[in-house]
């Protein structure tokens, strides 16, 4: 899924959407979870205050394209003393990414796409393990302490750290259910808490739009997404998934909730409650569905929150495009999103670097509580004033990418913890209300992403190819009718017999490897 | 006079004689030095960006190490081949491959030379120029637009398709969810977007054929149809068997970005090729190794494909590639 994160949708040139970064358990509401971890070590910082260069290959973003002259930068070397040199890819990151390996240039600093790109690489010996430099981070090392989750899902396969973890900027990722909340209350119709009232409510929408599909989603875009979405609403996973309440990993797609949940998509599909081409139904055409009036309920990143309700107020000031909370597809079960709000990108440190130790000494800033205040909120007096307690930008500024686009916070290389609070104090009502209540209904934990070593990567992407295919396959046949449901017993023999416990075998071996490191020396 | 002729003699001869002494090779060099120059760019260019990136295929039988290079990594010998092979999907990918490949020469390959001899019959200039600027345009659009165009056109909900079939009568149909229709639509796609430019070289052939025979068609009382037949078609044969024989090479090589944008689980029946595999597993992996093990095989079948069509043609007919 993280793979198709990080090739689909920058195709679908969505990616500002996914550029977030990894989420703790933090409360993106509460600035009490602004613990600082970081605090005693800071005199590491002042002594590091020596004036250094680094080069450095980062994302470039086409919405706040790279400046020079973003004071951002500026504001890094006051605290740090280093100015970063930085190259921006002229194609695709990735791509710039193994040239630079190829060729054996490497900048000091690199940006990653994602954990299996720093993973391999690092395995392949071109970066920085960073668990050998532990001494000289000491406020990263009380940082994993704080955050254990997101270091741990930090690690290689062999229990080495290449990439620097971030937490915080992840929430942008998350994902919601959204309705349009004037016409629910126009028809008289109660937001639904579970699929079998969604279905009456689509139902009863339909009656009264017979040209709409009230529930439309771009599923054919983001169709891992859109999986683990629905997958989690039904109490299972999409592919090989960690039950924590079990402790075992097992795999969704066979199970009868999934089963049920199957059933459901083909009862929206033959009532024509979602659009019969819901496979291939392209972004555009999806929002011009839900902007028309055409669909009434979707699924997607948090953010559209705003964008829909931004576009269509001004001429139909009734809009409302609201937060939904996520019904619950089994009789009792819980009323879930998925954990989305994680970041896979991150700086990494080359192995060929001569700067190493003050890279390290550089890097350790960003996880202080310095290093965070300045990562999200900028320079007290020029971007954000304190009234008591609270940190709040300057009235200046108002919206987060014009906010990134004048400052160059929060772009590519100037981050690794923030703090979510300075996005969300300059989001809509609408959409700070959304991220409100999205927490009330996050699972209890992240989902595991163990690194695998390079044969279980063999299995994962021949035999996991093999079964995810059949198994998209299959949801299109069951939910079109191409297939019968009653078929099901067969299908489950098909995909088991493509490899199931393999693939499970393969991620209990790599989450069990990873349980098993201990995360510091002390 | 003679002793004139005789020092003129010698003089010759010692003239002649260094070539005579430094062989064949030199005196050709001698002789068309400027030409050599000439060719020279191009030969670096086809040993430097041709030829030696070919040794990098030894990484198709090692475990690929960016960092380490290329020598340094490990031998694996014919691990990513085996990997391929016995992939439960090989045999489904194989065969889409190959059917869309097929369905494109077979109706993608004859458009072009049926639409340059129309446009040959046609009269008046200004409606032949037309039509030709019209027919290049689709070329010049990017596959990613096109995908979209086509999925949009070709929706239920709202698409032009749709609703001029409605209009009639039908329909809706789900175009883009039927595997039956997924090759129809693939390949009409590639007519509409390359069928203008791909007459470029048949017109060009056209016009180099004699007027006199068609004159001399005429003197015998040919009917249009019949000079189509005898003069026009003969005249452009060659070229017609050249392309068809290229053609045939690249029967595999089907464009990845369009087919992986056109297509979705429903339709993976016949619209999973070999490419858009390579590309899924590839994001998981990142693995060159295996890609281009895969690339290789590809350019080995091709190869056989191109040198049997090579072969038959210069059975069968004079014209061949060489």
């Amino acid at each position: 899924m993280n793979k198709w994160k990080s090739v689909m949708l920058p195709l679908a040139a969505a990616a500002i959407l996914v550029s977030g970064c990894s989420g703790g358990n933090n409360n993106p509401a509460s600035p009490a979870a602004t613990a600082a971890p970081g605090g005693e070590a800071s005199p590491a910082t002042s002594e590091a205050k020596q004036a250094h260069t680094f080069t450095a290959l980062l994302d470039n973003n086409a919405t706040f394209p790279y400046s020079k002259d973003w004071p951002v930068w500026g504001w890094i070397k006051d605290q740090t003393g280093v100015t970063l040199e930085v190259q921006t890819p002229s194609g695709k990151l990735a791509e710039a990414l193994n040239l630079a390996v190829a060729s054996n240039a490497l900048p000091d600093l690199m940006y990653m796409p994602n954990r299996k790109e720093s993973n391999k690489f690092g395995q392949q010996g071109a970066l920085v393990d960073l668990m050998e430099y532990m001494d000289k981070l000491p406020n990263l090392t009380a940082w994993m302490k704080q955050y254990p989750d997101e270091a741990k899902a930090a690690l290689s396969a062999d229990g080495k750290m290449y990439m620097f973890p971030n937490q915080g900027f992840g929430e942008t990722n998350r994902m919601i259910w959204m309705y349009r909340q004037d016409v629910f209350e126009k028809e008289g119709i109660q937001a639904p808490k579970t699929y079998d009232e969604l279905h009456t409510a689509l139902k009863t929408l339909k009656a009264k739009y017979p040209d709409s599909y009230p529930l439309s989603l771009r599923y054919g875009q983001i169709p891992d997404e859109m999986n683990t979405n629905m997958t989690v609403n039904y109490g299972t996973g999409e592919g090989a998934y960690y039950d924590f309440d079990a402790k075992e990993w097992r795999y969704g797609p066979t199970e009868d909730s999934y089963k049920e949940m199957v059933g459901m998509w083909k009862q929206f599909y033959d009532e024509g409650l979602i659009p019969p081409d819901f496979l291939s139904l392209q972004t555009k055409q999806w929002q011009d569905m839900v902007s028309t009036g055409k669909s009434f309920v979707t699924v997607d990143y948090i953010s559209r929150v705003d964008f829909f309700n931004n576009a269509m107020r001004k001429e139909n000031p009734e809009f409302n495009m609201q937060f939904l909370a996520p019904p619950a597809g089994l009789e009792g079960g819980k009323q879930l999103n998925p954990y989305f709000h994680y970041m896979e990108g991150g700086l990494t440190v080359a192995s060929t670097s001569k700067n190493i130790e003050d890279i390290m000494n550089y890097m350790d800033f960003f996880y202080s509580e310095d290093g965070r205040t300045l990562s999200s909120w900028g320079v007290e007096g020029e971007t954000y004033v304190k009234e008591g307690d609270t940190i709040k930008f300057k009235p200046e500024f108002t919206d987060v990418i014009e906010m990134r686009k004048a400052t160059g916070l929060q772009t590519s290389g100037t981050y690794t913890w923030i703090d979510f609070n300075a996005h969300l104090s300059l989001f809509s009502d609408d959409l700070k209300h959304a991220y409100e209540e999205a927490v009330k209904y996050d699972p209890a934990n992240m989902q595991p992403r163990p690194a695998f070593t390079e044969k279980e990567n063999e299995v994962i992407s021949i035999t996991g190819q093999a079964i995810k295919k059949h198994r998209d396959e299959s949801f299109a046949k069951f939910v079109t009718g191409s297939r019968k449901l009653a078929d099901w017993d067969k299908y489950v023999e098909e995909i088991n017999n493509l490899g199931v416990d393999k693939l499970l075998a393969t991620y209990k071996e790599a989450y069990d490897r990873v349980q098993n490191i201990q995360l510091s020396s002390n | 006079m003679a002793q004139t002729s005789v020092v003129q003699d010698n003089l010759r001869k010692e003239m002649k004689d260094p070539y005579r002494r430094q062989g064949r090779l030199l005196r050709t060099w001698n002789h068309n030095k400027t030409l050599w120059l000439l060719f020279l760019p191009c030969l670096l260019y086809y040993l430097i960006f041709r030829y030696a990136p070919m040794f990098g295929l030894v990484i198709t039988f090692k475990d690929y190490n960016l960092f380490k290079g290329i020598w340094a990594s490990d031998w694996v010998g014919l691990k990513y081949y085996r990997m391929f092979f016995e992939n439960p999907d090989f045999w489904p990918l194989m065969k889409n491959t190959l059917l869309l490949g097929l369905y494109k020469l077979v109706f993608g390959f004859p458009a072009p030379v049926i639409l340059a001899i129309l446009l040959n019959e046609v009269r008046k200039a200004a409606f032949k120029k037309f039509v030709q600027t019209v027919s290049y345009l689709p070329h010049f659009i990017s596959n990613v637009i096109v995908a979209s165009m086509v999925i949009m056109f070709l929706s239920p909900t709202g698409g032009l398709i749709n609703n001029l079939l409605g209009t009639f009568g039908i329909g809706p149909v789900n175009f883009m969810n039927e595997p039956g229709m997924f090759r129809g639509i693939y390949v009409l796609s590639e007519i509409w977007q390359h069928i203008g430019w791909e007459t470029i070289i048949y017109l060009a052939a056209l016009t180099a054929i004699d007027p006199q025979l068609y004159e001399a068609a005429d003197m015998d009382g040919a009917s249009r149809m019949r000079k189509i037949w005898h003069v026009t078609l003969p005249g452009i044969s060659p070229a017609i068997v050249i392309t068809l024989i290229l053609n045939i090479g690249k029967v595999l090589e089907i464009g990845f970005e369009k087919v992986f944008l056109m297509q979705n689980p429903a339709i993976y029946d016949t619209a999973d090729i070999i490419s858009t595999y390579v590309y899924r597993v590839g994001m998981e992996q990142g693995n060159f190794s295996y890609g281009a093990s895969i690339d290789l095989f590809m350019g080995i079948i091709s190869l056989i494909f191109i040198y049997s069509a090579n072969y038959i043609s210069r059975r069968v007919s004079e014209t061949s590639l060489w």
